[in-house]
């Protein structure tokens, strides 16, 4: 029985021991998941809540607008349209064979194109391919009606410039997924491509959404340039035609506004349709006007005379000795076309006296025309919208010889962008102020319209010495080097240029850039132009001069300039009271409907509204007699154009006007 | 009748917190089930709900009879829950690849996880004989026959998880007997050096992937280490106070897959937070603690390694499923038991726990 006890108290200790020791691992346990869960749900929280998220939520982007291009009366110069993109998921696809078969019946392919296609589509565990991006609206619905397995539409934004090669340098081009590859597209990329909006999607492991939280994509901002694309049209139009005419390599057009350096139009030759622009080639695609540089030949000649006047070196009536026409600078020859033996200063120019300007230039010495040089924004780059614009070549006047500096003032040993040459000449027109030539004149989104100020650089020359270099170029135009440039109804100021080109490291007898650079009217400009043409083997007062008019005349009678030469009888008659009492019983008509590209009925409007129509359609108008439109040509619904002339007959008797009422 | 004295010995405080963890269980069953998409209450909380009432009316009844008369009737006991696994085995409804449940008509009952109790009260019918656990060859032979049967059957379903949970019951019944300590490291040894060969021969493929996955379980984070990743977002993305309740995204949304069942409590984690899971870890803790003071109490032997035994199955099952819930653990098809869905377990653990209470409220009477 003591045994017994004693056994029995020994186990009873032995089984307290184990208990308390089943106690402590359970004890333990607790505290190890305690702290494993404060590990879990305090210390990574924030991690966990992160990929719990991630997991539960799909986010998909969604594509913003691309902004719009605009010319400076708000016309479409680029847009986005949807375009049907053919997208297959490969794992969907059960034939792939036959479906690229299928396909490439309505999409058209080539053997390498139907290769690529098999080998995508028999890709079994992708969930993704493009088939063709962007195809037609008929390509879409026939493949829609072949309803593929696993081949489907998606609509993806494309890219569309409605006027094709117009301003197609300054707007450049977007890739394939709209991003700017060129131009302004490319300038402009971060402000036009808009934000992405965001779906978020709550889904559960079997993909089941549960509800959605939308952001949706804000537009991308639209530029308003200062392009007209009228003017745009009739530079590159009669830009193609001088090119074509004198069979030359290209050439480039510059419109300037002179009073805010905007740049109305600006064309290059040759040119490309930004819509198919893989079929161009680079060569092509050059922005010409403000990447290329050319040695600007005797056009230059306005800043060597400018800086004369200025510094008062020369008055523009003295004399200047240029005979025998040769002049000899370190051993090389500067010629004239022949001997003109004595010249005033104004002369040298009108003449384009090579040997006077550069007399004219070494008088004034390297430092001086340097600073002119600069001061007229030479070897500067300033047109912010242009990528890639080249600041031309200029020597620095410090290290400059004098045969160099001979050769500077005439335009020579210098190199400049077309764009460079046409600011330049506008500092003259506007009176003396460099003005920052301005392609973007605002942004435009949704919400909010920043506008782009105009921006004057620096004065180049006094208002004084503007006005004096303008006679003398209307002088130029008037009989000198340019009178291919003459306008009728418009005193015209302008320069011709024409710089041979060096050919295998020599100037050439037969390759020339031919150019002329002028402002209309001259009295009140509202026109810069520059035309350059490259590699011609004529001269610029027979090439580029003859151009220069061309788009001049077209232009001023869009923008419905009135003549400052010969002007027409204004056009409002002086009121007669007994006339008036007349007209009083047949009140003015109200135009009708106009619409673009018709002539519209005119018969009985007064002539002042008559007028308001006409240049509202940029016809310009020539009234005969005065009272009410009795008669009008272009008739009535014939097809017109802009820059037509339109003769209006008018009349004053009743009897006339009510006839005429009666007949409408 | 009851009688007034017994009542009064009734563990109230054990029996109101095993039926708070019974309605938490319920509560997060509604919330993992709870489908936006669809309408009404899931049936599976209506079973659940059923099959704790089951279990409370099947734990008023064990407490009426007697704990000795029951392990009187042990022989009987015993060699039923054996033919009832053996039927399930052979010829019971199969689900997720084994065959464990016995077509009732009106819900399938899964008799091996009655094996634990019953094995428990076995082996204290067994044990109560002895002083300090088998002595005897005969004895041996005995208990390992208690513990094998039920085992392989079990194991064959096949169902290891069930299984192994068989074994905390008998080794804490031995060691609670008093099996002197050489005895007990002769088997932990063994059981050691069973280890590797039962990682070569004992088990399949995907529980070797799955003890491997546990260990590096980004490594296969489609496969095998999903459930891990997913259970330890879950537990860490409910924060200290979690997400709220029908808020835990991450088990209504089947991100954790059997959420209701065997990570039940990484639901309580995300949507009651740190706070949630200390009340109910104390609630455990506490349940635990109270059946090692029953045992503690027990007036015979028989008693004692009836409470050691059910709480040890029970501990084994809650600490196993808790340290896996929070990724301490390879993922096993272990439930928590009251909080888990799972009919068959519900009825059993309360069942098991009228044992307990029985044992206690008898402590006094003869």
């Amino acid at each position: 029985m003591a045994t017994n006890s004693h056994q029995a108290s020994r186990w009873r200790h032995t089984v307290r021991r184990r208990v308390s020791f089943a106690v402590a691992v359970l004890v333990l346990w607790a505290i190890a998941i305690e702290a494993r869960l404060v590990q879990l749900q305090v210390v990574r929280y924030d991690e966990f809540v992160e990929r719990a998220e991630r997991q539960q939520s799909r986010s998909i982007e969604t594509h913003p607008k691309r902004g719009e291009i605009l010319d400076r009366e708000g016309r479409v110069l680029a847009y986005s349209v949807e375009a049907d993109t053919v997208v297959a998921v490969p794992v969907d696809v059960e034939e792939p064979l036959e479906t690229v078969g299928l396909l490439c019946e309505v999409i058209g392919c080539d053997g390498s194109q139907i290769k690529l296609l098999q080998k995508r589509l028999s890709q079994p565990d992708r969930q993704f391919a493009y088939v063709r991006r962007h195809v037609s609206v008929n390509a879409a619905q026939q493949i829609r009606d072949l309803d593929l397995k696993g081949i489907g539409l998606i609509k993806e934004d494309r890219r569309f410039y409605p006027n094709k090669e117009l301003a197609s340098h300054l707007i450049g081009y977007v890739g394939i997924d709209n991003q700017g590859l060129h131009g302004l597209e490319s300038r402009y990329d971060q402000e036009m491509k808009g934000r992405p909006g965001r779906v978020q999607i709550q889904v559960d492991a079997r993909r089941r959404t549960f509800s959605r939280v939308e952001r949706p994509p804000t537009t991308g901002a639209s530029l308003e340039l200062t392009i007209d694309k009228y003017l745009q049209h009739i530079a590159e139009r009669e830009l193609r035609a001088a090119v074509l005419e004198h069979g030359a390599a290209g050439g480039s057009v510059v419109v300037l506004d002179p009073r805010t350096g905007d740049i109305l139009a600006l064309a290059n030759e040759p040119t490309f349709n930004p819509n198919d622009f893989a079929l161009s080639t680079a060569d092509v695609r050059r922005n010409r006007a403000t990447q290329d540089v050319y040695e600007p030949g005797s056009t230059f000649k306005i800043v060597t005379a400018s800086a004369a006047l200025e510094e008062r070196v020369f008055r523009q009536d003295e004399i200047i000795d240029v005979s025998p026409g040769v002049i000899y600078f370190g051993g090389r020859p500067i010629r004239d076309v022949g001997s003109y033996g004595a010249l005033s200063f104004a002369d040298v120019i009108v003449k384009s006296s090579n040997v006077g300007a550069s007399k004219i230039g070494v008088k004034l010495g390297p430092e001086r025309l340097g600073r002119y040089v600069r001061r007229f924004g030479f070897g500067q780059a300033f047109a912010i919208d242009f990528p890639g614009q080249s600041r031309g070549i200029v020597h620095d006047p410090s290290r400059i010889t004098e045969s160099t500096l001979a050769r500077v003032a005439m335009g020579y040993s210098i190199s400049v962008t077309p764009l460079q040459m046409a600011v330049a000449m506008n500092a003259v027109a506007n009176g003396g102020e460099l003005m920052a030539p301005r392609l973007v004149r605002g942004l435009r989104s949704s919400d909010s319209h920043s506008e782009v100020p105009g921006r004057v650089i620096r004065r180049a020359v006094t208002q004084e010495t503007a006005s004096m270099l303008t006679r003398i170029m209307e002088d130029v135009v008037s009989r000198g080097t340019a009178r291919n440039a003459r306008l009728a109804g418009y005193t015209v100021a302008g320069k011709t240029g024409t710089a041979e080109k060096i050919v295998n490291g020599r100037y050439s007898e037969t390759d020339h850039v031919a150019s002329f650079v002028g402002f209309v009217p001259s009295t009140k400009p509202a026109l810069t132009i520059l035309v350059v043409i490259d590699d011609v083997a004529r001269f610029g007062g027979s090439v580029a001069a003859p151009a220069f008019k061309r788009i001049a005349e077209a232009s001023l009678r869009h923008l419905a300039i009135p003549p400052n030469v010969d002007a027409p009888p204004p056009i409002l008659a002086p009121v007669v009271p007994r006339l008036v009492q007349q007209v009083q019983v047949s009140t003015p008509l109200e135009p009708e409907s106009v619409s673009e590209g018709f002539m519209p009925d005119l018969r009985g409007l007064s002539a002042r509204k008559a007028v308001a129509v006409a240049t509202g359609l940029g016809l310009s108008s020539r009234l005969k007699g005065s009272g009410f439109v009795a008669d009008q040509a272009p008739q009535p619904g014939q097809v017109i154009g802009r820059g037509q002339e339109l003769t209006i007959w008018l009349n004053r008797t009743k009897k006339a006007v009510s006839e005429l009422r009666s007949k409408r | 009748m009851l009688e007034q004295r017994l009542y009064r010995h009734i563990d109230w405080p054990l029996l109101l917190a095993l039926l708070i963890l019974c309605v938490i269980g319920l509560t997060m069953i509604y919330s993992t089930t709870y489908d936006p998409l669809e309408v009404g209450v899931s049936p599976l909380v209506f079973t659940q709900a059923c099959a704790l009432l089951i279990g409370m009316l099947g734990l008023g009844a064990v407490i009426w009879v007697d704990y000795r008369w029951v392990a009187d009737s042990v022989p009987t006991i015993f060699v039923g829950l054996v033919a009832a696994v053996g039927y399930a085995l052979w010829f019971g409804t199969s689900g997720g690849g084994a065959n464990r449940w016995i077509n009732l008509g009106i819900f399938n009952l899964q008799p091996s996880e009655f094996a634990r109790t019953v094995v428990a009260l076995a082996l204290a019918a067994l044990f109560s004989q002895w002083q300090r656990g088998p002595q005897t060859v005969m004895g041996w032979l005995w208990t390992g026959l208690i513990i094998g049967l039920p085992f392989m059957l079990i194991a064959q379903q096949p169902d290891l998880g069930t299984a192994v949970t068989l074994l905390p019951v008998a080794f804490a019944i031995l060691v609670f007997a008093g099996l002197p300590l050489r005895y007990v490291s002769i088997l932990v040894a063994v059981g050691i050096m069973i280890t590797p060969v039962a990682w070569t021969y004992g088990l399949e493929d995907y529980q070797r992937q799955r003890i491997a996955s546990f260990l590096n379980p980004e490594q296969d984070a489609r496969g095998a280490g999903y459930q891990q990743i997913q259970a330890r977002i879950t537990v860490g993305s409910g924060g200290a106070l979690g997400k709220g309740f029908l808020e835990g995204t991450q088990s209504r949304y089947n991100f954790l897959p059997v959420a209701h069942n065997d990570f039940i409590f990484s639901v309580l984690a995300e949507e009651l937070g740190f706070l949630g899971v200390v009340v109910t870890l104390s609630l455990y803790l506490f349940v635990i603690l109270r059946g090692l003071d029953a045992a503690r109490l027990a007036k015979d032997r028989l008693g004692r390694y009836l409470v050691v035994g059910i709480m040890a199955g029970f501990s084994f099952q809650v600490i196993y499923n808790v340290a896996m819930s929070a990724g301490l653990a390879p993922v096993k098809g272990l439930t928590l038991p009251l909080l888990s869905y799972g009919g068959s377990s519900a009825i059993a653990t309360l069942v098991a726990f009228g044992l307990v209470l029985n044992v206690r409220m008898r402590r006094f009477t003869n």
